[in-house]
Order: C-alpha cells, then structure tokens, then sequence
C-alpha cells in the first residue's frame, strides 16, 4: 500500500503541472480543452477499475460467505461512483465549452449516465434491508448481475452507432491521441495516478468502516 | 429435471387460473394505460413513428414489471421451504424463466393488438415485428426474473424492483426500439444483423448470470 501511496503522489503531481504546462497539439475547436484528456478520461479508467474490483469481491463473498469480502466490494462500488460523478461533471465542463452544451443525447453519455443509475440502485437497496447477511447475500447478487449489463452498456452499445463523442470517429479530435506521444506522456501517468489514488481512498475508508464496526 | 420445470409451470397455471384475478389485473392494466395514452393524443392521433415505438414500449415495460413482481411474491413462505427440500434451484428459476416468458408474450401481444387497434399502426414489416417482439419478451423476462427474486428477498417492496430493473433493462429497450423503428420500413436483413447479434448475446448474458447468481440468492 505504502508504494501505490507514494506512485500516486508521485504521478498526480507530475500529472498537474505537466498537464497544464506542457506543449500540446492544437487543434480546432479543441484548442486548450484538450487538456482534459490527463482529468476526465481517467476518472472512467478509474470508475470502471473500483467497479469491476467491487464486482469481483462480490462474487467473492457470495461463494465463500465470507462478510469481510462484502465491505470491501461495498467500499470499492462507493469510491468508483464518486469517480464516475467527477468524470460525469469534467465532461460536462468540457462539453459546454466544444459542443456548447451541458448534455446531449449521446450514446456514451447515455451509458454512462445509466451506470451510475445501476449503482444508486445498489445503495438503496443496501439501505433497505435490515439484516446484517441478508443485505450483503442480496446486494451481492445485484452487484454482480448489474456489472455484467454495465459492460455491454459502456462498451459495446456506443460503438454500434455514430457518436459525437470523442474516440469513434465524427469528431476529429481525439483520435489524434492514439498518435500524438506528446498527449500519452501524460496521459498514461495520469491514468495510474488517478487508479492509485482511488485505491488510496478506498483504503482509507476501509480502516474507518472497520473501526465504526468494531464500536 | 425437465419434469419437474413441467410441473412447476403446471402448478403455476392452476394457480394463475383460480386466481384469474391477477391475471386480468396486468390485462387491465395494459388497456387502461394504451386507452389513457389514446385520449392523451386526441385528436390528432399518434402521427410519427418515433412516439409510436416509444410509447408502445414503455406500455410493454411497466406492465411487465407489474406483471413480473408477482411471479415470486405469491409463493407463500411454507411452499418456499417445500421446495427447498423437493428442487434444485436450476429447476425452480428455469420454470420462472419460462412462466415470466409466456406471460410477458400474452402481454406483448395484447398490447400490440389493443395498440394497433387504437392507435394506427406503423409497421411494415410484419413478420419481422411479430418475431422481434417475440425476442423483446425473451429479453424482457430474462431481464427481470432474477431482479424479482431479489426483490422477494426484501419483503413486500414492489417498488424496489421497478427502481432495480429500469437501469438493467434500458441497454436491452434501447436495442427494442431501434429495431422496432427499422421494422416500419421494407425489411432487409443487413440493416439489422449487428443490433439482433447484440440482443441475443445480451440473452445469453443474462440467462448465464441468472442460472448462476439464484442459486447463491436462494440458499437461506
């Protein structure tokens, strides 16, 4: 744990000043917003990272009835929502300045917005059962069952259709990205700082569930 | 094995007949809704394609999940245990499949037939139609079998399953409307290949999970 700590300073440091300072391609109608590339890409890496860790522990602990499995897998779909809410607001952000607005009806964002839905599901139905093994079995089942959808949703269904989107053809943007190493001399660094950091987190709040459950 | 899935779906029947009550509830309800929908657009009628197939499946939907909810709920608790002695959970959740299926065709079609009748009709392409909504009620009830079981677990909660199902479901209507909408048109098997491969990979999914998450969910 100590080294993902320290990788993650490390990285998100560079990430920050290297992001904003560096030279980077221009383009039109980009221009500076480019840079949101090293902030809003890998809040999804991140996402969808916690989420399958959470998917993956849940399994775990419906096959060994273990409880521990089922904090973590809880902890984990936790903190990944809150990287999908930060990626959900920096793409807002970034739309309005290249689109011109909030929202569109686009197929990824659509996914995306569905996501999250799946997983404010799985919080209210934590929260509306009572017993202690009951809740973790049911919301455990749910977890895996909702993921395994999560997955076409994100993946698959937006390719099949024309996407305003970045990285599927329309705009030509980002498919520079795959070329420019200038971009991925960020990019990738940032993409590992930001999954470090959502272990970091998750981590953390790991030991303060433990301890309110001790008490 | 494929014995008892009978004579589960068997019983089911016998149930679902003596208390023909709930039965004619989802009926009702499906009218009702269309008949609301048909004043709603007077007096113009539904003129675009667009909310022709999107009403119609939003019909279909909530009328599932109302339909869908019971198939669990009326299982008292004292069968329950009765059939955890007689069954495996493969058998029970296969006849669940299959009830769910056949119930959700009675009212796909129904809504379809009340629909058209009301509402004119958009499609061209029929035996096409008929087919998707066929494969739309598969998808359907494969969707929210194990969404039910898992709101049987937390009790008398009918609302949790509709705030379960709706982000589940929505890859699987999106996939619906789409091909409903190319059905208006003449139909050409290239125009459709790639949404119906993701469909029925999404069925395969679906029933994979399904088969394997009730076993763990049934066990008390």
């Amino acid at each position: 744990m100590r080294y993902i700590k320290i990788l993650c300073v490390l990285l998100l440091t560079f990430t920050a000043t290297a992001g904003i300072l560096f030279e980077v391609p221009r383009l039109p109608i980009l221009n500076e917003t480019i840079r949101v590339l090293y902030f809003h890409v890998p809040m999804w890496f991140t996402m969808i990272f916690l989420l399958l860790l959470s998917s993956v522990n849940a399994y775990r602990f419906i096959s060994t009835k273990n409880i521990k499995y089922d904090l973590i897998s809880y902890n984990y779909a936790h903190v990944g929502v809150y990287f999908g809410v930060l990626g959900i607001l920096t793409g807002m952000v970034w739309a309005n300045y290249t689109w011109g607005t909030f929202w569109t009806n686009d197929p990824k964002l659509n996914g995306s917005a569905i996501g999250l839905l799946i997983y404010f599901g799985y919080f209210i139905l934590r929260n509306s059962i009572e017993d202690e093994s009951k809740k973790a079995k049911v919301s455990s089942v749910y977890s895996v069952f909702a993921f395994s959808m999560l997955i076409p949703l994100i993946f698959i269904l937006p390719r099949l259709t024309d996407s305003l989107h970045p990285g599927n053809g329309g705009n030509p943007g980002f498919n520079v990205y795959d070329l420019n190493s200038q971009l991925r001399i960020v990019f990738y660094p940032a993409v590992i700082g930001f999954i470090c950091l959502g272990l970091w987190i998750a981590d953390v709040k790991h030991k303060l569930l433990k301890i309110t459950n001790k008490r | 094995m494929i014995s008892k899935i009978f004579a589960i779906l068997y019983k089911d029947f016998k149930i679902e007949i003596n208390q023909s009550h709930l039965f004619f509830s989802v009926g009702l309800y499906v009218i009702s809704s269309i008949y609301i929908i048909y004043i709603s657009y007077q007096p113009t009628g539904i003129l675009s394609l667009e909310h022709w197939v999107s009403i119609f499946w939003v019909i279909i939907l909530f009328s599932s999940i109302s339909a869908v909810s019971k198939s669990f709920f009326q299982e008292s608790g004292n069968r329950n245990y009765y059939y955890y002695y007689v069954l495996s959970p493969d058998e029970l959740i296969f006849s669940k499949l299959i009830y769910n299926f056949l119930f959700i065709v009675f009212v796909t079609f129904l809504t379809f037939i009340i629909f058209s009748f009301l509402l004119g009709n958009f499609i061209y392409s029929f035996s096409f139609f008929l087919s998707l909504l066929l494969v739309g009620a598969l998808s359907i009830s494969n969707c929210l079998t194990l969404i039910s079981a898992i709101g049987h677990q937390v009790k008398n909660n009918s609302i949790l399953i509709s705030v379960l199902s709706f982000p589940v479901i929505i890859p699987i209507l999106l996939l619906l409307i789409r091909l409903s909408k190319i059905s208006s048109s003449e139909f050409s098997w290239n125009l459709i290949q790639d949404d119906f491969y993701l469909l029925i990979l999404l069925n395969i999914i679906l029933v994979a999970m399904t088969k394997i998450l009730f076993g763990y969910l049934w066990r008390n």
